[in-house]
């Protein structure tokens, strides 16, 4: 590694800088001074995301050990930073003054393992960077606020994410064993040269095991079904601040692992194996709703929600970078698209819940939100979009993501032999959407239709407002103008596309540059 | 001037909407005078569109067209070149695309002169959260002038959906004592079919792009110039019809998917009656026969007999349910079922006259349906009841509300001169000549025995609507205790402002009673040239020419450059024997107060 090379790591360094600077800052007086240290997470967070778009794309650097720079990283660089200065907002009071350094600091070590893997070439650093992204969380829980429950929440979140990193790694053992090395581009050109055609069916048992237990563990992380029982007691118990980041960071490290074990395997999976997560997108949409439906507790609501929207984003996942005939979007456009989309949408009805209080605690329940349109008509418009959003409901961004995401799925070329599945599972999709609608319409009906008890107070402090405000307008303003966002997905996903493209010409080049090179060769042999 | 004045319509309610914003305090007269004027503006835009549409004849086809990127473009492309994405070659073609033809202009006429009459109507019924209320109904009225403007499938359907979100909070805010649960299951209802119709409006795009069209497209003229190409197999057809059909069918609503329809009724603020029975119902119609009889020809065809016998138990079971209530408002929302029932029977008769009718008869229903629901808003705000054991002999206490109530009955239930009529006998003759080859469109899939039943709704329908008027207005006075309430400036009849809402729709009944042709020849013109597939005129004008050929005289009469194809083959001698045959027919559908009943 040379120096040079570093410059392309600059997003990350600054975070790494500002977290550790947070970190000692936090012992000084000078974290006395109100917002002081906010402003310098804030500052940290602005900083890298300056320099992400003065990198842009970045370009392929050889002599990075463990790293491989991809269009995906930019995106998700870009996603995470901005969505970050979102939770920040959101963040900028919550923790206990003398706690607010290693707080601050740890929201930034999180967001630090979501870039980190999105440019991991090596399974041993996109277990690290995954580890990096769920143990900050853990405490984030605990140190929310005073409380047993987020204490409970705490430790419940650390044991089966302790279990579910377990899964990975040895799910990424097997993925090591059965072909020799650990690099991500090397696994994906030893299998694609062994197996003919580029597909691990009927291959080796031992890349379906590894990959099927990194499946079960990132499944953790993104909150699929069979692995979603802590949602909502953990959701419950951290402040909502805190679980707004929940419902973001861990799902999209979770997606953005997934995607890169895919690349592995060319995106090409056994029938049987398609029909499993099959079942997991169709189970995972269809008990967050209908669990949706029986909440009374919005924050358990949403966590349920959280749930469904894994499902709708495991059917983009499942859809992949298809190249049929979908110019629309591919399904990891799709995904990429949703969960910059869902990330604002659930922050802002988050936001809205931290912003009001009844009593000495912020809103929880229904009941809570009863009548907030009388008294802070606009907060509860900003609640409304984002619930409406949350439905896929026009004139929201929601409704745009649903759309590609659904469109997606009928995006395989009609040859495809998983076509009718996939479009079973959008039907299914979008009738779980309908389902959705109720409970979030009890969220709106609550702030405008309901009697209120007593006025609500707002927070001291208006970044929670501000936070909220941008949320709801941004998905206003995405649905009407989703070019600009779009079009980073698209290109974010083309080096998923390539991969892929590369797998079909068979021209594989197992270098060390990554795939995303070797299939630049291969585009030419492409036929679309 | 020209290309924007559709955007201006569908924009200058959401100006009214934020010049709402405006007034610092909850001032009840500004506000009120401010959504007036606003939703006045977008009626006189209106009127002006509809000028520069007739001025300009497009032969039936959009005119007044707009087209701004919106979802891709080729912007785009160029992005994903650079990116080195294999798929940036495709052209993606989603964007605001808006136009009206003869059949959307009379139903965007409609949306606008009933949006303010419906503000007026509520000038004295709301007197809580004022501002809310306003702004809802002005967005409301961008939702549903939005849909008949597309010509995009996504801006459609975006307008579609968006039309639920105002009317949701209508309901739900200044509704009657179950308006929580009328609210949501309107919403969720709805919703759940329509989510289903997008799914079908997805297949469609994608079905047409893997098949040909050569670039993903949503543009609804292009989609239906691909399916007269024959781009949609019948077998891809029947699952795409029942997909779209389950939300238009919902919206309509359909027998027996018209639960939600009047509790939804029930509940509402009176406006909120009037606009969901004047237009929102229309959605559903509009809907069956912008997109699903044009894009999907043989499945309409396979699928019509099912909805017409559908929409005939509901014409005959909601009259008969209608019959029963005991609450006015109740039974009018039930009459709206049964009403409706006729317009998709004229729809799926696949015939001019039907067609014609049906379109006619959304307009009708839209005027009739809406006054009734004033009238008895009027009522309401005085009694505070609609229920018919605590009220009768009105006519005595309000002889100019039982005047209108009687002119909106009878336009109702169809009496000759008024335009009720019109569009009835034009659907029962659609749904009657269906089975045999008539302007040059192949045979359709009804027949005589489908209008002989429908008739039978007809006759109920008298018979409930004048059974309710009696009981309201006639015999001896009742009145609830302590009533009526001449608070806020009501008296004991209706108002000089009542007046001025109820006075222009009666009168629009009596004009389009007396004089229906500017209409039927544009809505026929469109029907033609955007409905029926142009193909089956020379499929069909080889066999029988002789039941087509009366249909010829009466296209020339009308001034329609109509079934050139029929006219130049047929021997004259056919033309004149059907002429004489069914020259009842072609005077009795130009000059219907000449005629008591078919």
């Amino acid at each position: 590694m040379t120096f040079s090379s570093l410059g392309h790591l600059l997003p990350e360094l600054i975070l790494l800088t500002g977290a550790c600077a947070l970190l000692i800052v936090g012992l000084t007086r000078f974290a006395k001074t109100p917002s002081a240290l906010s402003l310098l997470a804030g500052g940290m967070i602005a900083g890298a995301l300056v320099a992400t778009l003065l990198i842009g794309i970045p370009a392929e650097v050889g002599d990075l050990p463990g790293l491989a720079l991809s269009p995906l990283t930019f995106y998700v660089r870009w996603l995470t930073l901005t969505v970050g200065l979102l939770l920040i907002l959101l963040n900028w009071r919550q923790a206990e003054p003398s706690e607010q350094g290693e707080y601050l600091a740890l929201i930034l070590f999180a967001m630090l393992g979501i870039l980190l893997t999105a440019s991991a070439s090596d399974v041993v650093v996109l277990f690290f960077a995954i580890e990096l992204v769920s143990v900050p969380t853990y405490i984030l829980v605990a140190l929310s606020r005073r409380d047993v429950r987020a204490s409970e929440a705490a430790v419940k979140y650390f044991f089966l994410g302790a279990l579910s990193a377990a899964l990975l790694a040895y799910g990424l053992g097997f993925l090591y064993g059965a072909s020799g090395t650990t690099s991500l581009a090397s696994m994906a050109g030893v299998w694609a040269s062994r197996l003919q055609p580029a597909s691990i069916a009927g291959a080796d048992m031992l890349v379906l095991i590894g990959f099927l237990l990194a499946f079960a563990g990132l499944s953790f992380k993104i909150a699929a079904v069979p692995f979603h029982a802590y949602v909502a007691d953990v959701y419950e118990g951290a402040a909502s601040p805190v679980t707004a980041l929940l419902g973001f960071v861990p799902k999209l490290a979770g997606f953005i692992a997934l995607i890169r074990i895919m690349e592995t395997v060319h995106w090409q999976l056994p029938a049987s194996v398609m029909w499993l997560i099959w079942i997991v997108a169709a189970l995972t949409m269809t008990v967050g709703n209908v669990l949706g439906l029986l909440q009374t507790n919005v924050k358990r609501m949403l966590a349920y929600s959280s749930i469904a929207h894994s499902g709708y984003l495991l059917l983009a996942l499942l859809v992949g970078p298809a190249l049929g005939a979908g110019p629309m979007s591919n399904g990891v456009t799709a995904l990429l698209f949703y969960i910059a989309v869902y990330g604002v949408m659930n922050l802002g009805a988050f936001a809205a819940l931290s912003s009001f209080q009844r009593g000495d605690r912020t809103l929880e329940t229904l009941d809570d939100l009863s009548g907030l349109a009388r008294s802070q008509p606009w907060p509860a418009l900003a609640l409304s979009v984002c619930a409406f959003s949350l439905m896929g409901f026009p004139p929201t961004a929601g409704f745009l993501g649903k759309l590609y995401i659904f469109s997606g799925a009928f995006s395989l070329a009609p040859d495809h032999a998983f076509r009718m599945p996939l479009i079973v599972l959008a039907v299914i999709g979008v009738i779980n959407s309908a389902i959705g609608a109720a409970y979030y319409l009890r969220i709106v009906g609550a702030c405008w239709m309901n009697r209120p008890r007593e006025e609500v107070a707002s927070v001291p402090g208006m970044t929670e407002r501000l936070g909220l405000n941008i949320a709801g307008l941004a998905m206003l303003v995405l649905f009407v103008a989703p070019g600009p966002l779009l079009t980073k997905a698209r290109i974010g996903a083309a080096s998923q596309a390539r991969s892929r493209s590369s797998s079909i010409a068979t021209a594989v080049d197992p270098g060390p540059r990554g795939s995303a090179t070797s299939a630049e060769t291969s585009l030419a042999a492409h036929e679309p | 001037m020209t290309a924007w004045i559709l955007t201006l319509v569908i924009a200058s309610p959401l100006v009214g909407a934020a010049l709402l914003l405006l007034p610092r305090a909850e001032n009840r007269r500004v506000i009120e005078r401010i959504a007036l004027w606003g939703s006045l503006v977008t009626l006189l835009l209106t009127v002006v569109a509809a000028v520069l549409f007739f001025r300009h004849p497009t032969d039936g086809g959009f005119a007044l067209k707009l087209a701004a990127s919106w979802l891709g473009g080729t912007g785009e492309g160029a992005d994903l070149r650079e990116a080195g994405n294999p798929l940036a070659g495709a052209g993606i073609d989603v964007a605001y695309r808006v136009g009206v033809d003869g059949i959307s202009i009379w139903l965007l006429l409609l949306t606008a002169f009933l949006t303010p009459l419906a503000l007026a109507s509520s000038f004295t019924a709301i007197r809580e959260r004022v501002r809310e209320y306003y702004i809802l109904l002005l967005l409301l009225e961008v939702g549903m002038l939005g849909v008949f403007c597309s010509l995009d499938l996504l801006l459609f359907y975006v307008f579609f959906e968006f039309t639920l979100v105002p009317l949701y909070f209508l309901i739900g805010i200044w509704g009657g004592p179950e308006k929580r649960k009328a609210a949501n299951k309107f919403f969720i209802y709805t919703l759940g079919g329509s989510v289903l119709t997008f799914a079908g409006v997805l297949f469609t795009a994608y079905y047409a792009y893997a098949h040909g069209a050569g670039k993903f497209t949503l543009n609804i003229e292009e989609l239906m110039r691909l399916a007269r190409g024959g781009a949609f197999p019948p077998n891809v057809q029947w699952w795409v019809f029942l997909a779209l059909a389950a939300g238009f069918a919902i919206k309509v609503p359909l027998f027996p998917l018209h639960t939600w329809l009047p509790l939804a009724h029930t509940e509402a603020p009176t406006a909120g009656s009037v606009i969901l029975a004047g237009v929102l119902l229309k959605l559903g119609t509009y809907g069956f026969c912008r997109l699903s009889i044009p894009l999907l020809p043989d499945a309409s065809r396979a699928w019509a007999p099912a909805l017409a016998v559908l929409a005939i138990a509901g014409i005959i079971y909601t009259a008969l349910a209608a019959w029963v209530q005991r609450d006015v408002k109740k039974l009018i929302a039930y009459s709206s079922v049964s009403h409706l029932g006729f317009c998709i029977l004229g729809l799926f008769s696949m015939k001019l006259a039907g067609m014609n009718g049906a379109v006619m008869y959304m307009v009708n229903h839209g005027l009739s349906t809406g006054a009734l629901f004033l009238v008895v808003g009027c009522v309401y705000e005085r009694y505070h009841t609609r229920e018919f054991d605590k009220l009768g002999g009105l006519a005595r206490r309000m002889p100019v509300a039982a005047f209108f109530l009687i002119v909106f009955t009878l336009s109702s239930i169809g009496l000759p001169g008024l335009n009720g009529f019109v569009g009835e006998f034009l659907v029962l003759l659609g749904a009657a000549t269906s089975n045999q080859v008539t302007d040059g469109l192949a045979a359709g899939p009804l027949g005589f025995s489908y209008a002989a039943a429908a008739a039978v709704g007809i006759i109920l329908g008298a018979v409930y609507m004048l059974y309710m008027c009696g009981r309201v207005l006639f015999g001896p006075l009742v009145e609830p205790a302590h009533t009526p309430d001449t608070s806020h400036g009501l008296s004991h009849d209706l108002t000089r402002r009542e007046v001025g809402i109820l006075a222009p729709i009666a009168l629009a009944c009596l004009l389009l009673g007396v004089y229906p042709k500017p209409m039927l020849s544009s809505i026929q013109s469109a029907a033609q040239a955007n409905v029926f597939q142009p193909i089956e005129v020379r499929q069909a004008s080889a066999g029988a020419l002789g039941d087509a050929a009366p249909f010829v005289a009466m296209g020339s009469e009308i001034g329609i450059p109509m079934l050139a194809v029929a006219q130049q083959e047929g021997p004259p001698a056919t033309v004149a024997a059907g002429a004489d045959d069914l020259e009842w027919v072609t005077s009795a559908r130009f000059v219907p107060q000449e005629h008591d009943s078919p």
